[in-house]
């Protein structure tokens, strides 16, 4: 074992070394940038200034909200309950922002209560004006926007977006959604006569030169003054030639008394609405005495973290390739590492089928990472909420590998030889190209190590999967690189193999001795499926692979006679069928309860954006920690930090309310909180102080020292 | 055609419903149980002011005034001066964040409310007798039975407590008002907040 000690202690030396700047790279990611994503929204500054930056020219910039689905942000009156969003610009000087441009809303009723706003996309445009000499190669853009988001549940959400506008070229990429967004602005109609009475407890309106089209078609209210009608009650409304009239009944606990009300029509079927300034005529009845103007939103409570940006694609090559040289040191890799560590051993003295074996591994390793990449990115671009390490929620997947890793173990202890097995044509080509197996075995390491891929390369990973295809594959090739590095090197370096032992019968010990690393992997294969399926699917699992070592060994036992071999193996095939004909199903069955790594103590609460969102409106500090079963470095860190009694007692000290997000199965809502911080995959810690814009993020293998760093600089309860 | 029907019908219904509490007219009557399973009525209180104050733990827009203490404060400034405050709940059972009246009563006392009862009005009907939309929704009922104030806790909507020391709290003002005998001044505001979760039975 020296020779592998004598191999990485250099390694990890010179990659700790570089892997700081690394970090604080990182950090700077997470500062700036145009998109904030949310687990109910994704909002996006975009600008469009088809003609160049400069006095006199259209430029227009805009607030895209992308909402899930059942979600919705609110028009600039909100109707029953809600706020408006609000856009607070910071641009050069002499560069004036306008109002935004409200498109025609929707009706979004609820229960008895009826609000106005939007679901689906929604751009917010406000006209820029450059003043006449303006100069600079960019404008640059700031903007805090809040906007409160509701379901049946409201969260108070907001983001700070920054753009740079090119001055001299133009920007006109989101030409054609800044076009539809200007086409359902309600533009006012031309020659059209409003006035109101108020009657009683209604609002008479009577509205002329309306579009032709519209006449004899049921028309809804939008009035853009808060307060003043009975929101959700149906209007009485009729045509007479081309005038519409309508009886709209007044707010019993009306709030406002306005001489003027701007005020939207949309004619049923008509996706943009027209607008008219309906000037009210006589007086407001006094029962009610008015408030007075209500003053501009303010920003909200709940502050989304800071997008990340795209500054260097080299930056994120550098990180994925030193990322991927330090994967060797995970857990998760080490059962293949001593499959490696043997293939050394064998071909310790031929340093030409050394070489070829380390290129062949280093292919096998690039290639699945960036096929496994491409596969994610499909996916994802096909609407599915992955993130890294996403196989890995699979139970089937899980199973598989659970199968793969006990028929390597029982291979190398020695149960069955896979010249036994296999038909002899294979058998012998399989022997005969070793580069093949190679090549092999570094699929198999892709396959086991991604889910420990988070750690160190979270901020890179979480930043890849954002960019263009191209890009995003050579960071996940870069990744891979070096992942293989550390081989390839060493194949391709005589000093190292001339270190190995000459073979001889140690190998044979050692062969049955790596079996035990693969049963330690089942072990963790077996308790991850357990998580996602229950202790029915853990011990189908387990039956199963009792069944496939049974057919392993009946089949590949070098000890057996032909005739015990087809009878057994006759058997075992059978009994294999079975057991997976029996077990398929509880494979595919989620499991009922709560999966036990959330909420299994106490002092733990499984995590949503909604009860993030209320402890944080109290002012308690939050401590977030996103785990999965499969995610080895996660229960790790839950060992040797989270579970010790010190750090509990200083979380308590603190009042920090304690939040488990498990993405163990898929959880979209996760995976979406996951891409709202710039990562792609677990585990991540997140420590949100009261008061502050966004979360610290800490590092992905905890230490006591640093969660009780981190503690100390929130405020004693 | 039938669709269009049956939702104004549901409409009317509604509206009708929700068209009942009008500032300077007698406060709807009603009798609910509160979280403790006691009838209270607003009969029980006549010849004194009753605040009505509408709440959600699970929502923002209440937590804002919970976790800064100010609600607490003008409860107690209120039930000092003899006013009878009565918080009520009119979410659903079947809406996430409903509570139950143990665990909202409990919930109130750890947050050291000074409400003189908290009423469960989980069907709704008290919620919509007085056309409550938001959580906060406040109402005041003068000692005749008589509705004097409709509307926001404070003129900032906005779901952040650091807004609260600059806000004029307009239950406060009303108290002060009527209390010395005048007429409240801004009688009718905009409620800010969330919906209120009603059954959508």
């Amino acid at each position: 074992m020296t020779t592998i000690r004598s191999l990485f202690l250099p390694t990890l030396a010179l990659l700790t070394a570089l892997l700081l700047p690394t970090q604080a790279q990182a950090q700077a990611w997470l500062a700036t940038g145009a998109i904030v994503t949310t687990p109910q929204v994704k909002a996006e500054l975009l600008a469009h200034a088809p003609e160049g930056v400069a006095a006199g020219k259209p430029m227009w910039l805009g607030l895209k909200i992308q909402h899930a689905p059942h979600w919705h942000t609110y028009w600039k009156n909100p109707g029953d309950s809600g706020l408006p969003t609000t856009m607070e610009w910071q641009l050069p000087a002499g560069v004036q922002a306008g109002e935004i441009e409200w498109p025609t809303p929707a009706k979004l009723p609820l229960g008895p209560l009826l609000n106005f706003g939007y679901e689906g996309t929604l751009l917010l445009p406000v006209a820029i004006t450059v003043p006449a000499g303006f100069t600079g190669n960019t404008l640059d853009v700031k903007l805090r926007a809040d906007w409160l988001v509701c379901k049946d549940v409201c969260i108070p959400e907001g983001g700070d977006f920054t753009l740079r506008v090119p001055v001299q070229a133009a920007t006109a990429g989101n030409a054609a959604l800044f076009e539809t967004a200007r086409m359902a602005v309600p533009k006012p109609a031309v020659g059209s006569q409003s006035s109101a009475t108020v009657v009683d407890a209604t609002l008479v309106l009577k509205v002329s030169g309306l579009p032709v089209a519209w006449q004899g078609k049921v028309l809804s209210y939008f009035p853009e003054t808060t307060g003043v009608i009975n929101n959700a009650a149906k209007p009485e409304s009729r045509w007479d030639g081309g005038t519409w009239t309508a009886r709209v009944p007044l707010d019993p606990q009306r709030s406002a008394s306005p001489a003027a009300m701007p005020s939207v029509l949309v004619a049923d079927g008509v996706p943009t609405g027209v607008l008219v300034q309906v000037a009210v005529e006589g007086a407001w009845p006094a029962a009610a005495a008015v408030a007075t103007t209500l003053p501009p939103l303010v920003d909200s409570a709940a502050t989304t973290a800071p997008p990340p940006a795209i500054t260097s694609l080299g930056w994120a090559l550098l990180a994925a390739l030193l990322g991927g040289a330090l994967l060797n040191l995970m857990p998760c890799v080490f059962p293949v590492l001593s499959l490696k560590v043997m293939g050394f051993a064998g071909h310790a003295h031929d340093r030409r089928a050394l070489l070829a074996g380390g290129l062949a591994y280093t292919a096998g390793v690039v290639l699945s990472f960036v096929a496994l990449a491409a596969l994610l990115l499909a996916l994802r671009a096909g609407g599915e909420q992955l993130g890294w390490g996403f196989q890995l929620q699979s139970p089937a997947v899980v199973a598989s590998l659970a199968a793969l890793f006990t028929l390597i173990g029982l291979n190398l202890a020695g149960v069955f030889e896979l010249g036994s097995v296999l038909p002899s044509s294979l058998a012998a080509a399989r022997a005969r190209h070793p580069v093949v197996d190679s090549a092999l075995t570094g699929v198999l390491a892709v396959a086991v190590a991604s889910p420990c891929t988070a750690p160190f390369m979270g901020a890179s990973l979480g930043l890849a999967v954002t960019l263009p295809t191209v890009e995003a594959l050579s960071v996940f090739a870069a990744l891979g690189f070096g992942m293989a590095l550390p081989y390839l090197a060493a194949s391709a370096w005589p000093r190292v193999a001339q270190a190995m032992p000459r073979p001889g019968v140690w190998m044979s010990h050692f062969k049955t001795l790596m079996a035990f690393p693969m049963f330690a992997t089942v072990v963790w294969l077996v308790w991850v499926l357990g998580q996602q399926t229950g202790i029915d699917g853990a011990a189908a699992l387990l039956l199963l692979l009792v069944a496939l070592a049974f057919a392993a060994w009946a089949l590949g036992s070098p000890g057996l006679g032909t005739a015990a071999r087809r009878g057994f193996g006759t058997a075992a095939v059978l009994l294999l069928a079975a057991a997976l004909f029996w077990v398929g199903p509880s494979l595919r069955q989620e499991a009922v309860a709560a999966p036990g790594t959330a909420g299994s103590s106490d002092a733990w609460q499984p995590w949503s954006a909604e009860r993030l969102a209320l402890a944080r409106a109290e002012g308690r500090p939050v401590f977030v920690d996103f785990t999965a079963a499969w995610c080895v470095s996660c229960q790790f860190n839950k060992r040797t930090t989270l579970q010790r009694d010190e750090v509990m007692k200083a979380f308590a000290e603190r009042n920090v309310l304690l939040l488990r997000a498990d993405w163990t199965r898929r959880d979209a809502s996760i995976t979406a909180e996951l891409t709202r911080l710039g990562r792609s995959g677990v585990p991540v810690y997140a420590l949100y102080a009261p008061g502050a814009a966004g979360p610290q993020l800490l590092s992905e293998i905890l230490s006591v020292d640093e969660v009780r760093t981190a503690l100390l600089s929130l405020p004693r309860p | 055609m039938k669709t269009l029907l049956i939702a104004s019908a549901l409409a009317l219904l509604t509206s009708s419903v929700l068209a009942v509490a009008t500032v300077g007219q007698p406060a709807p009557a009603f009798t609910v149980s509160d979280a403790t399973g006691k009838r209270v009525a607003l009969a029980d209180f006549k010849g004194k002011h009753v605040v009505l104050e509408w709440l959600n733990p699970g929502c923002p827009f209440v937590m804002k005034h919970y976790s800064s203490a100010n609600m607490q404060g003008t409860q107690k400034e209120a039930t000092a001066k003899g006013v009878v405050w009565l918080a009520v709940s009119s979410t659903a059972p079947d809406a996430s964040d409903y509570k139950k009246p143990a665990d909202l009563a409990g919930w109130m006392q750890g947050q050291k409310a000074a409400a003189t009862a908290t009423l469960m009005d989980d069907d709704g009907k008290v919620g919509k007798a007085y056309g409550a939309r938001t959580t906060p929704h406040m109402y005041i009922v003068d000692p005749a039975g008589t509705l004097i104030y409709a509307g926001g806790i404070d003129d900032k909507p906005s779901s952040r407590a650091s807004d609260i020391p600059t806000s004029k709290n307009y239950v406060n003002a009303a108290l002060a008002e009527t209390l010395a005998g005048k007429p409240v001044t801004q009688a009718s505001t905009k409620p800010y907040g969330c919906s209120v979760k009603y059954s959508s039975m």
